[in-house]
């Protein structure tokens, strides 16, 4: 179990969450961010400080959102455990659900 | 008995006393269902999922392992854990521990410690252990702040810090733990830092590999009442420049391109952090963590300044065989046993050398 980040993070991406977390597990997609399932220590320091309410922890995500349950354990099967967002950069490609999400009218 | 167990170190011959686990394990297996009470974003976090990600590896069955704390944020520790364990009494956790090591020696045991836990009120019970060498592994939580009191400085703050309960600065010289368990004969000594996953989980394998006790200081951000106490060594920049990565064998370099290393001044026999060139590249000191003689793991312990943390040295300062507490003790009960037949414990009690006060 670890946090995920939902729906409202997509085009929006501000990555105030990523200075709150203490093991740098929160990596940018092209559209969305995602937190690594398996290096995410569950600290919750991430989850109070987005300003888009965009993170739960995996078991309590908003049915409307249900789809972003599984999006960023899903990312990183392929990328596997890059141990550290800063030094692996951002992620090529973002998660299908993600790529097919509406995109956000700005302002 | 299935193959669980994928732990091929075979240093810790007192491994082999406690039982295996029936089937694999998982990190799952060691989360327990308490309610992680922790400030959100404190260090201790990684340290947990550090441990319960270790723990499979080990093998043992859950049921022989055992949490011992004292008092403060890091003690909690048990709470987490899918072992036995107990929450002590504040600086006790080591005897506590020794007690139980030394009378089921079919456990694996662990103490969960802080700085102010371990180096306050229990200073006088963790040189003791280490001293004697009873087969503990020890987790010592540095944070350099009281947190569980709400910032008060510690035995580990640095002279000058300012805290509630030292409005115009800390007077006191802080504990260098690693020094200070190199001079309490400790026989491993390890630093590691809580978010750097990887190497908390190394650390933990060797300290697990090691039969006697092992002491772990684990460098960890209180983000409330002291945060980014160690910032110096994480950001990757400035790591480059602060950290010396101790690995046995290997000529102790640092630094962009390690042009930075530590050697030995012939003059006065301490240790100097130097510029690597052509000329004394050769002489560059060589990490030897089995020296049987501690000078050189307590020199290299003295390398980093308290107050940057400029040239810290992580990994394990000092890994030596000695006879082992547990391991003496009972081989001296049945030396007991053989030459004077099974005792009577409430013979001994009643005793034959009584007397009768009167008034
Ligand atoms: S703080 Fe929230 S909206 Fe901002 S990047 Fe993080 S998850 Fe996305
Ligand atoms: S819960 Fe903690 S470790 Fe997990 S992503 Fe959030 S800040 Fe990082
Ligand atoms: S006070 Fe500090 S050490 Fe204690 S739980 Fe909070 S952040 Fe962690």
């Amino acid at each position: 179990m670890a946090y995920v980040i939902a729906l409202p993070c997509v085009d929006v991406k501000d990555k105030a969450c990523v200075g709150e977390c203490p093991v740098d597990c929160i990596y940018e997609g092209p559209r969305k961010m995602y937190i690594h399932p398996d290096e995410c220590v569950d600290c919750g320091a991430c989850e109070p400080v987005c300003p888009m309410e965009a993170i739960f922890y995996e078991d309590a995500v908003p049915d409307e959102w249900d789809g972003y349950r599984t999006t960023d354990r899903e990312v990183f099967a392929e990328v596997g455990s890059p141990a550290g967002a800063e030094s692996a950069g951002p992620l090529p490609t973002d998660h299908p659900v993600v790529a097919g999400a509406p995109v956000r009218e700005q302002g | 008995m299935t193959d669980a167990v994928t732990h091929t170190g075979s240093g810790n011959g007192l491994l082999q006393l406690v039982p295996k686990a029936e089937a694999k394990q998982s990190m799952k297996d060691f989360k327990s269902d308490q309610e992680v009470r922790w400030c959100p974003g404190c260090g201790d976090y990684a340290i947990l999922a550090a441990v319960q990600g270790f723990m499979p590896e080990l093998g043992l069955a859950k049921e022989n392992i055992v949490f011992v704390s004292g008092i403060g944020c890091s003690s909690r520790f048990p709470y987490y854990m899918n072992t036995y364990g107990m929450h002590s009494i504040h600086g006790r956790a080591p005897a506590i521990a020794t007690g139980l090591a030394t009378s089921r020696r079919d456990l694996s045991v662990w103490v969960v410690t802080g700085d102010g836990d371990a180096l306050s009120i229990g200073g006088n019970h963790l040189i003791h252990a280490l001293r004697r060498n009873v087969n503990l592994k020890i987790l010592l939580f540095n944070n350099r702040i009281y947190g569980l009191t709400k910032g008060q400085y510690s035995p580990t703050s640095e002279v000058g810090k300012i805290t509630k309960s030292t409005p115009m600065g800390s007077l006191d010289a802080p504990f260098n733990p690693v020094s200070l368990a190199i001079g309490a004969e400790a026989s491993f000594v390890a630093r590691t830092i809580d978010s750097d996953r990887k190497h908390l989980t190394d650390t933990l394998r060797q300290a697990a590999d090691h039969p006697g006790t092992a002491l772990i200081e684990i460098y960890q951000n209180c983000n409330i009442f002291n945060d980014g106490a160690f910032d110096a060594l994480k950001d990757k920049q400035q790591a480059q420049e602060t950290l010396i990565h101790l690995e046995h064998g290997q000529p102790i370099r640092f630094g962009t391109d390690r042009t930075r290393g530590v050697l030995r001044n012939q003059a006065t026999g301490d240790l100097e952090v130097v510029t690597v060139t052509a000329h004394n590249e050769a002489d560059i000191l060589v990490h030897d963590a089995h020296s049987t003689s501690p000078t050189t793991a307590f020199a290299l312990s003295r390398l980093a300044d308290p107050d940057t943390l400029h040239h810290t040295p992580i990994g394990v300062f000092r890994n030596i065989q000695r006879p082992v507490y547990d391991t003496a003790m009972a081989d001296q009960l049945d030396t007991a046993v053989d030459q004077k037949g099974k005792g009577d414990l409430a013979a001994l009690l009643a005793g034959t050398d009584t007397w009768t006060v009167e008034s």
